[in-house]
């Protein structure tokens, strides 16, 4: 393979949202043999949609070396897969505004990328998505949900501006104290089953936590 | 003239966890390596470093002196008598602390680049301005810490700074580990320092009645007791600093018998 050191980057332009996939694989082939990084604005994408787009630069002997995306999902897929380490990822902007289908309330998600350290603090205005752990003698908190791909060890406050809806996802759900809204729950004492995703949530007054249902992140197709 | 000096930081947030034993003791095991190592003392309110090398009556000249270009750094480099290739440049007076800002330190470190193949900076415990000086002129970093809580969350506060400021790499040394307890489950596990950290472990430290007689004859247990258990500990720390693959392995990993699992973890190599 004798790849160009030159990298080029593509936006998948709003107008081709419905068929990006033919448009990039017509870039692909202009292209051949590049460096590519690819902004995804806030497409949704799937893990399928991603192993796609790998193997369709592959057969054009291009390299994607970076991705940026807006969207929750297409950061979580790209993770989920691996890829972490092949290529930089990036949220596009840190703080985007979107409207949320579901509920028609107007949220920012934000994205933290790495290990919540002792002494570290994240807020967001709106939903906080955090790819790595949240070790003991941190907090995090947001006004919406908190999702963490990775193990709550510190402090979360979900709906820290008083939504009683608002939910805490980890992989490993080992927290000091969760809060949502203006609830106060202390962590479980007993360790939780490895390789179980849990959710912790208010159900009549009370904060409890259950598996983490596997269509959470499909949510917002 | 030295080329492609190391600067390491010896950090751990937490205080009394053995940051100063470790960087004596490295110092020595490296210069006997034959390589030329200066400590610095950055700890300058409660400076120990000389006291542990045995050096405190040969101070003629500080870092502070050099600073203020009082004496040329050759002059305040205190020599030590048995290692020739280690030398330690003194911290200052308290009072240093009131004006030394980042670029000061980064000014020192320069000037020792320039003759050793180390140079080990003992940090100040805290996260305060010592800590934040002595990072501003490191490259990379060995966080010490203890298996206990206190110490492991303070060691991720420092992590978490010395991530932010592209200190790289950043190494573990978990010192004062007694396997017994450890073994009885009365102590965190390897694991569960390692766990969260999240860090490369350069090696462990056992605890050893002889670093505290050590200490107070101010000969380090790598200068003339090889054969006490922490000596062995800071000897491997030394030649995995060098890329020797010497191989960790798990104390929990080690069958029951207290007594030969004891034995044991001393003859591998893991410490
Ligand atoms: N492996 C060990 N076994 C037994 N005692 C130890 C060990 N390591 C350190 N100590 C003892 O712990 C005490 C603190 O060690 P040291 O001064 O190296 O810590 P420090 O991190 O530099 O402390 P400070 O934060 O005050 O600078 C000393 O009395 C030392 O003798
Ligand atoms: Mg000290």
């Amino acid at each position: 393979m004798n790849l160009n050191n030159q990298k080029i980057i593509i936006n998948i332009e709003d107008s081709e949202y419905l068929n990006w996939k033919i448009y990039l694989k017509s870039k692909f082939k202009m292209l051949n043999s590049c460096n590519i990084e690819i902004d995804s604005k806030n497409l949704k994408l799937s893990c399928t949609d991603i192993s796609e787009i790998i193997e369709i630069a592959n057969q054009y002997n291009c390299k994607i070396i970076g991705f940026s995306s807006t969207s929750e999902k297409t950061i979580v897929s790209i993770h989920s897969l691996g890829y972490k380490s092949h290529f930089s990822i990036e949220s596009s902007s840190k703080n985007t505004s979107q409207i949320d289908d579901n509920n028609q309330i107007f949220s920012k998600t934000n994205f933290h990328q790495g290990t919540v350290r002792s002494g570290e603090y994240l807020d967001s205005p709106g939903d906080l998505l955090i790819l790595g752990d949240v070790n003991p003698g941190a907090k995090v908190s947001a006004e919406g949900n908190i999702m963490i791909w990775g193990r709550l060890l510190g402090i979360a406050h979900a709906g820290s501006k008083g939504n009683y809806q608002a939910t805490i996802s980890a992989l490993q759900l080992r927290p000091v104290q969760l809060r949502i809204a203006k609830k106060v729950a202390r962590g479980p004492e007993e360790k939780p089953q490895l390789g179980m995703a849990e959710q912790a949530r208010i159900d009549s007054e009370e904060i409890v936590i259950s598996p983490l249902e596997t269509t959470y992140f499909e949510k917002s197709n | 003239m030295a080329t492609d000096t190391r600067v390491i930081l010896i950090c751990s947030g937490k205080g009394g966890v053995g940051k100063t034993t470790l960087t004596a003791n490295l110092g020595i095991s490296l210069a006997r390596q034959g390589l030329t190592t200066a400590v610095l003392d950055a700890d300058f309110g409660l400076r120990n470093l000389d006291l542990l090398l045995g050096l405190e009556n040969r101070i003629v000249y500080t870092a502070q002196e050099v600073l203020e270009e009082e004496c040329r750094l050759d002059q305040a480099l205190v020599k030590h008598k048995q290692e020739s290739n280690l030398s330690l440049l003194p911290a200052g007076n308290p009072r240093m602390l009131d004006w030394l800002k980042p670029d000061d330190m980064k000014r020192i470190v320069e000037m020792l680049k320039e003759q050793f193949n180390y140079v080990l900076i003992d940090c100040p415990a805290g996260v305060e301005d010592g800590f934040k000086n002595a990072m501003a002129a490191s490259q990379e970093a060995i966080v010490v810490t203890n298996p206990e809580v206190s110490a492991v969350r303070d060691a991720d506060r420092v992590i978490g700074l010395l991530n932010t400021n592209s200190i790289k790499p950043v190494q573990l040394v978990l010192n004062r580990v007694r396997p017994k307890m450890m073994a009885n489950q009365e102590m965190l596990s390897i694991d569960d320092v390692t766990d969260i950290l999240a860090l490369p472990l350069l090696g462990l430290v056992l605890e050893d009645e002889q670093v505290i007689v050590s200490t107070n004859r101010g000969e380090p247990l790598t200068l003339n007791s090889l054969n006490s258990p922490a000596a062995k500990c800071y000897l491997n720390i030394a030649k995995r600093l060098q890329g020797e693959d010497i191989p960790l392995i798990d104390p929990a990993e080690e069958s029951s018998g207290l007594g030969a699992k004891f034995r044991r973890l001393m003859q591998t190599k893991i410490f």
